[in-house]
């Protein structure tokens, strides 16, 4: 029983960093429609940003988290502006910033290969390896650290859509962008804005992820799926969603891997098969967005 | 007294608890050209719709020489001759001219991918090639060739359409505001090609709500309010019909009396 | 008439090309003639149909695996094999284009990304079966008709079906299925009121140049005589979509000069970027996608209309 709740503890922390990617999409997908697979080498970047930080300069961990955040937001914004914003201006058909961002994707994984080379980066571990214990649920506190950062982040997202006054621009132009430019919401500021927080969501993931993963300059690609697949299942149309779909994509993977009498190299196939489930019978999602108020 | 080329009978359309069409009865011969108006919200989109085959009906029927049509998709409708225009022009913008013109053609292309690929495709190919041609000089587009659809100014994207339904060689035309967004002489040049396409025996049905352009042109109006048709007769009658005008003023007491007469 | 001489006289100079270049020359051209043969189907499934697929490489694994499983496994006769490795293609086409079809846009690419990564999962933990992850190795064509085709003589089997897909999509492209394709890209709504069946056509478009990219896998299989799911991972389909980006997307012209290009250029930038050439690809497809989306092909054409256009002008001034 308690390898059954340690499991969840596991797959619990595993889903949030889906869910960070999820989120990732969301906050690019809502006002703009653009799907951006460059999330992935984002968190890449976040990855190595963090071993910089922690590991080459060795600052403290207060410091290098809002010190990966604000690399991530700079990237974001810059990965906007030369990837986007031109395409935008020009009127270019959403299939356009879509495949420029995949040459984004690839020229990011490569400058950070040929930077950082091809071995695994290691990232030290915060806060140790005890065990923690948390009434019946036990793990190890990088795993508890994760889920309360991306509770905090989706909180923090949750607020920001519903409570205040730029959640609701965001809306504006994600259920109209024109009637929205017609109401004189800047657009090319609220683009900018999602790239840098998307951005910065994808770098969380990246920075909470790398003590237990290490760096590695391939792990976008991956993780873009997974985190893509994450979304599909939980829904495009609530911020809520994208952490939902995390955890039951983890909760399926390890279930599988851990349980299922199959070959534990399988376990990699749950997320897709999920992915192409969702995307047959109920591409919107489990979560639908909210009714109109 | 031709046999009526296309029949709607008793249909309806009900969107939820909204009634769009309500038991509309008409019928369209060959060589006619009828005219299909009423206020905004009356259901002339909606029954266009439903002979397009965008939506099936919720009841009653379509019947096209005779068979049922509806509920049927709109590739098989305008497989089986009917073909439409879209009122915000919808040309296909990667495409020259006349590959829109062709591809209004798509239904006359005889033999399978099989065909293509032994090459016995290249005659039918160049027949329609020939016969798109004829279509782009009858509309008067012969001038624009070469020029990319983007470029074309939006009447001349409609004379596009026009061609590209045309080039199906259908047995009905149906129009969907044809005159919006043309200029007074750009919809003299079109009501010309629609009596000439008339004259072919092509059935046309036309929706519109410019009546300096209809009226001339309809030899038949079928007025409709509330998914209701409220008229159904020459042009002329239709002006002077007290129900039709009080449907178009708001007059409610007009607008009952005349339904009144027609139950 | 002229047509097929014209076809036979590019069939004989590319077989015969490698007799003229050293062994590693040959190979490298073998495989870009793979490429090439990839290249024309993606790009008349992404710029003519207008479907953003990932899962044109799976294709090519599933015929290259297909096909050795069958006969080097199983000992299904060769000719048999090569039947049934396209007929599963086919049938895993369809299967994967019915529903995925219906998707709209980035759904489809998504789907199909999705089976594209299950199939190296399937590749990879296949164990007897598909050799696992080590792939299966060291089997060699049986002599036909007493002749061993390996090296530059089997550089012949891949002219012909580089020529045969290109003979194949040429003539779709031109026929009504090419301008069906192209219409319901460009306005799905507007292509069927003209009778176009646009699901029909789009599952059309999806299998037939999936079971092409299966047929390029079947003969790919004996080119190095081995298949490991390495070689059909996901960063070769975004090498391939930058290659009928940067050539020219909906062009077959387009994607032979991409695939080319961007197949020869590592061997010419490896002393300067090592493995990294990707890096460049990615700069090139960006440059391209922000100023000359024709890709390389829109500027041969520019430059051929300016020539055109200046032509007259030259003449007026001699006079």
């Amino acid at each position: 029983m308690s390898d059954l709740l340690d499991l969840l503890v596991t797959a619990t922390a595993s889903g949030c960093i889906y869910g960070l990617v999820a989120l990732s999409y969301l906050l690019m997908i809502r006002p703009t429609g653009i799907i951006n697979f460059a999330v992935g080498e984002w968190a890449t970047a976040g990855a190595f940003a963090a071993f910089a930080f922690l590991t080459l300069v060795e600052l403290p961990y207060v410091v290098a988290i809002p010190g990966v955040v604000a690399v991530m937001l700079l990237i974001g914004w810059a990965t906007e502006l030369v990837a986007v914003r031109p395409l935008v201006v020009k009127g270019a058909p959403i299939i356009a910033p879509i495949l420029a961002l995949l040459a984004m994707l690839v020229i990011m994984r490569e400058v950070i290969g040929w930077t950082f080379g091809p071995d695994q980066f290691r990232v030290p571990y915060p806060f140790g390896f005890r065990r923690v214990e948390l009434g019946p649920l036990g793990g190890s506190p990088q795993n508890f650290f994760i889920i309360a950062a991306t509770l905090a982040v989706f909180a923090a997202a949750w607020f920001f859509f519903e409570r205040t006054v730029w959640g609701r621009i965001f809306e504006a132009v994600a259920i109209n962008r024109r009637a929205a430019a017609l109401m004189g919401i800047n657009l090319a500021r609220v683009t900018a804005f999602a790239f840098a927080a998307g951005a910065a969501c994808a770098g969380l993931a990246g920075l909470l992820v790398s003590p237990s993963f290490s760096a590695h300059w391939l792990m976008g690609v991956p993780l873009a799926v997974q985190g893509f697949s994450a979304l599909v299942v939980g829904g495009v149309g609530r911020v809520e969603g994208a952490l939902l779909g995390g955890l039951i994509l983890a909760l399926a993977e390890q279930l599988t891997q851990r349980y299922a009498p199959i070959p534990s190299g399988y376990a990699a196939g749950v997320p897709l098969l999920l992915l192409i489930l969702f995307l047959m019978v109920r591409p919107t999602g489990l979560l639908k967005a909210r009714e109109a108020r | 007294m031709s046999t009526p080329l296309l029949s709607v009978c008793r249909l309806t359309k009900r969107f939820g608890g909204l009634v769009a069409v309500d038991a509309l009865d008409f019928e369209l011969a060959s060589g006619e050209i009828l005219g299909l108006i009423g206020p905004n919200g009356a259901g002339k989109t909606t029954t266009f719709n439903m002979i397009a085959g965008a939506y099936a009906p919720t009841g009653g029927e379509i019947r096209f020489a005779g068979a049922p049509i509806h509920g049927l998709p709109p590739h098989e409708i305008a497989r089986r001759g009917i073909m439409r225009t879209f009122q915000h022009n919808m040309p296909f913008a990667g495409l020259s001219i006349a590959d829109n013109v062709l591809v209004g053609a798509h239904t006359k292309f005889r033999g399978g991918i099989g065909g293509i690929l032994v090459g016995t495709a290249r005659r039918d190919e160049a027949e329609q090639r020939r016969r798109a041609e004829e279509m782009i000089a009858f509309v008067g587009l012969g001038e624009a060739v070469g020029v990319p659809v983007t470029a074309l100014s939006f009447g001349q994207g409609r004379l596009l359409e026009v061609a590209r339904a045309l080039a199906g060689e259908p047995k009905v035309l149906l129009f969907d505001e044809p005159a919006a967004g043309l200029t007074p002489g750009e919809c003299e040049r079109l009501a010309g090609i629609i009596r000439g396409i008339a004259e072919r025996g092509i059935a046309v049905l036309l929706i519109e709500h410019d009546m300096r352009f209809l009226l001339p042109l309809a030899g038949r109006v079928v007025v409709l309010n509330f998914g209701r048709k409220i008229a159904d007769g020459p042009p002329e009658a239709i002006r002077d019909d007290p129900a039709v005008v009080g449907a178009y003023l708001g007059d409610p007491a007009a607008a009952h009396a005349g339904m009144r007469e027609r139950r | 008439m002229p047509r097929l001489v014209y076809y036979l006289a590019v069939i004989a100079v590319l077989a015969a090309l490698p007799f003229f270049l050293a062994s590693y020359q040959g190979d490298v051209y073998r495989k870009m003639l793979l490429w090439v043969t990839l290249a024309l189907g993606y790009s008349f499934l992404f710029g003519i149909a207008g479907q953003v697929a990932f899962s044109h490489f799976a294709f090519y694994g599933i015929g290259a695996y297909g096909v050795v499983i069958l006969w080097f496994k199983l000992g299904v006769p060769l000719p048999l094999a090569v039947i049934g490795a396209i007929a599963v293609c086919a049938v895993l086409a369809l299967v994967v284009a019915i529903p995925a079809t219906r998707l709209e846009g980035f759904y489809l690419a998504l789907a199909t990304l999705a089976f594209a990564q299950l199939l190296i999962v399937v590749l990879t933990e296949g164990g007897e079966v598909t050799g696992a992850a080590a792939g299966i190795q060291r089997y060699a064509l049986p002599a036909i008709f007493g002749v061993r085709l390996t090296g530059p003589y089997y550089t012949a089997v891949i002219v012909l079906l580089l020529v045969g897909t290109y003979a194949i999509l040429s003539r779709l492209e031109r026929s009504w299925f090419g301008r069906a394709c192209r219409a319901a890209r460009d306005n799905s709504e507007a292509a069927a009121a003209m009778g176009v069946d646009v699901a029909r056509i789009k599952v059309i478009a999806f299998t037939l140049t999936s079971t092409l990219a299966g047929a390029a896998g079947i003969v790919y299989a004996f080119v190095d005589n081995g298949v490991a799911p390495t070689s059909f991972d996901i960063d070769k389909v975004f090498t391939l979509l930058f290659m009928i980006v940067i050539g020219g997307s909906g062009r077959l012209a387009g994607a032979v000069v991409g695939a080319v290009l961007l197949y020869l250029a590592p061997f010419v930038l490896e002393p300067y970027i090592g493995h990294h050439h990707p890096l460049v690809y990615g700069c090139i497809m960006l440059a391209a996608i922000l100023f000359q989306r024709e890709g390389l092909i829109g500027v041969f054409d520019g430059v051929r209309r300016r020539f055109a256009r200046a032509r007259p002008r030259s003449m007026e001034l001699a006079a």
